[in-house]
């Protein structure tokens, strides 16, 4: 079964996939690799926003699941280990190209601030052109919170930032979000 | 509590999903995965390169010599004028040979971590070596010497050229060969 990142939860694999994999299973790691490479491959596209980085991302992220399969514990949970390889190659994908996850002035942000939803359409295809072109500080932190379901402490402790700051950078990313999707409205 | 905007994108999660990475993703990883496993008896086969160098040789003489002891005859003919074929064969392998025994005594002796006895092993003529050439003059039409004479050549070239991929390996900048990661879990 393939997983979205929706529902990785969800996702099973047969019980001895883990195990057959420790052995250097070839075929077993195929079965690993389709049941999350395609939700994996969606946390990739978000974090790093082109498809060549993604899939770069993700081929190094699977071979270091291959490499510390060894190390996942027999009843850890398979889909949240493997994320957390995917999530911290993303990192290191936007670190490599030179993206800084700053500290940034701590400012109350109230939510709704200044848009009011009700006069505008919201659509998929509009907030992902929105999300797509928010710079990548706060794409990241919106990302990992808002799709990748990470509290603000968790993606803090990834970023190398303080719990406010990254609640205040979603907070101005949603905002930013909701501002390029009423723009969008006004143009059409 | 989540506001409009959460609970739209919870409400249509799935639609911001696409199909996932294309075949060559897989590809790619299978090829790595292929030569990561490659890398590994390369580094089980560099601890011991020496003694499978050597092991090697030893295992191809003791063959060698256990046919010839098998199939002695008596008669004394030069190869070159009564085998041309191998002649030319031994030239071809014999310069085959020595250009790869070049390139391993270019490295430095201590690096090379091979002794006296080892270097002259490795050698186009050592000691099976003249025992084959001293059967073939003997038995110069039978075809299960020159057989065994050719397999000899290839075997030789076979563990010159493992010498020389372990020395490559060994002495290659590790920065360009090995990918490190920034993050380790």
């Amino acid at each position: 079964m393939k997983a979205s990142a929706n529902n990785l939860n969800q996702t099973q694999i047969a019980e001895n996939v883990v195990d057959r994999c420790k052995k250097g299973d070839v075929r077993a790691f195929r079965e690993l690799y389709d049941a999350y490479s395609a939700a994996m491959y969606n946390i990739c596209l978000r974090m790093t926003n082109n498809v060549s980085d993604a899939e770069d991302t993700l081929q190094e992220a699977f071979m270091q699941v291959h490499k510390n399969i060894h190390k996942l514990e027999r009843d850890s949970s398979v889909s949240a280990w493997i994320k957390r390889i995917v999530v911290n190659h993303c990192l290191n994908t936007l670190r490599k190209k030179k993206v800084y996850f700053e500290e940034v002035d701590e400012v109350e942000v109230v939510a709704e601030e200044g848009v009011d939803e009700a006069q505008f359409t919201m659509t998929v295809a509009a907030v992902k052109t929105a999300i797509h072109g928010l710079p990548q500080g706060y794409r990241t932190v919106l990302n990992l919170y808002l799709f990748e379901a990470y509290s603000h402490r968790e993606i803090a402790d990834m970023l190398g930032i303080t719990e406010s700051t990254a609640k205040t950078q979603y907070m101005r990313a949603k905002e930013k979000v909701r501002q390029i999707v009423k723009q969008q409205n006004v143009i059409r | 509590m989540p506001d409009n905007f959460e609970s739209f994108i919870q409400q249509h999660r799935d639609d911001f999903d696409v199909p996932g990475p294309s075949p060559r993703v897989w590809d790619a990883l299978e090829r790595e995965l292929q030569e990561s496993g490659k890398g590994k008896v390369v580094r089980l086969m560099a601890k011991n390169w020496f003694k499978a160098a050597v092991i090697a040789v030893l295992l191809v003489n003791a063959a060698a010599l256990f046919y010839l002891t098998k199939n002695k005859e008596q008669h004394q003919q030069e190869v070159a004028a009564l085998s041309p074929d191998m002649q030319e064969a031994k030239g071809y392998y014999t310069s085959r040979i020595n250009e790869k025994l070049e390139l391993i005594n270019a490295y430095p002796a201590e690096e090379l971590g091979l002794d006296s006895a080892a270097r002259k092993e490795l050698e186009v003529r050592n000691d099976t070596y003249k025992a084959l050439e001293r059967e073939l003059k003997n038995n110069p039409g039978n075809e299960r010497i020159r057989a065994a004479m050719v397999r000899y050549y290839q075997l030789k070239i076979d563990l010159l050229d493992k010498i020389l991929e372990e020395l490559h390996e060994k002495h290659v900048t590790p920065g360009q060969t090995k990918k490190r990661y920034e993050a380790e879990i």
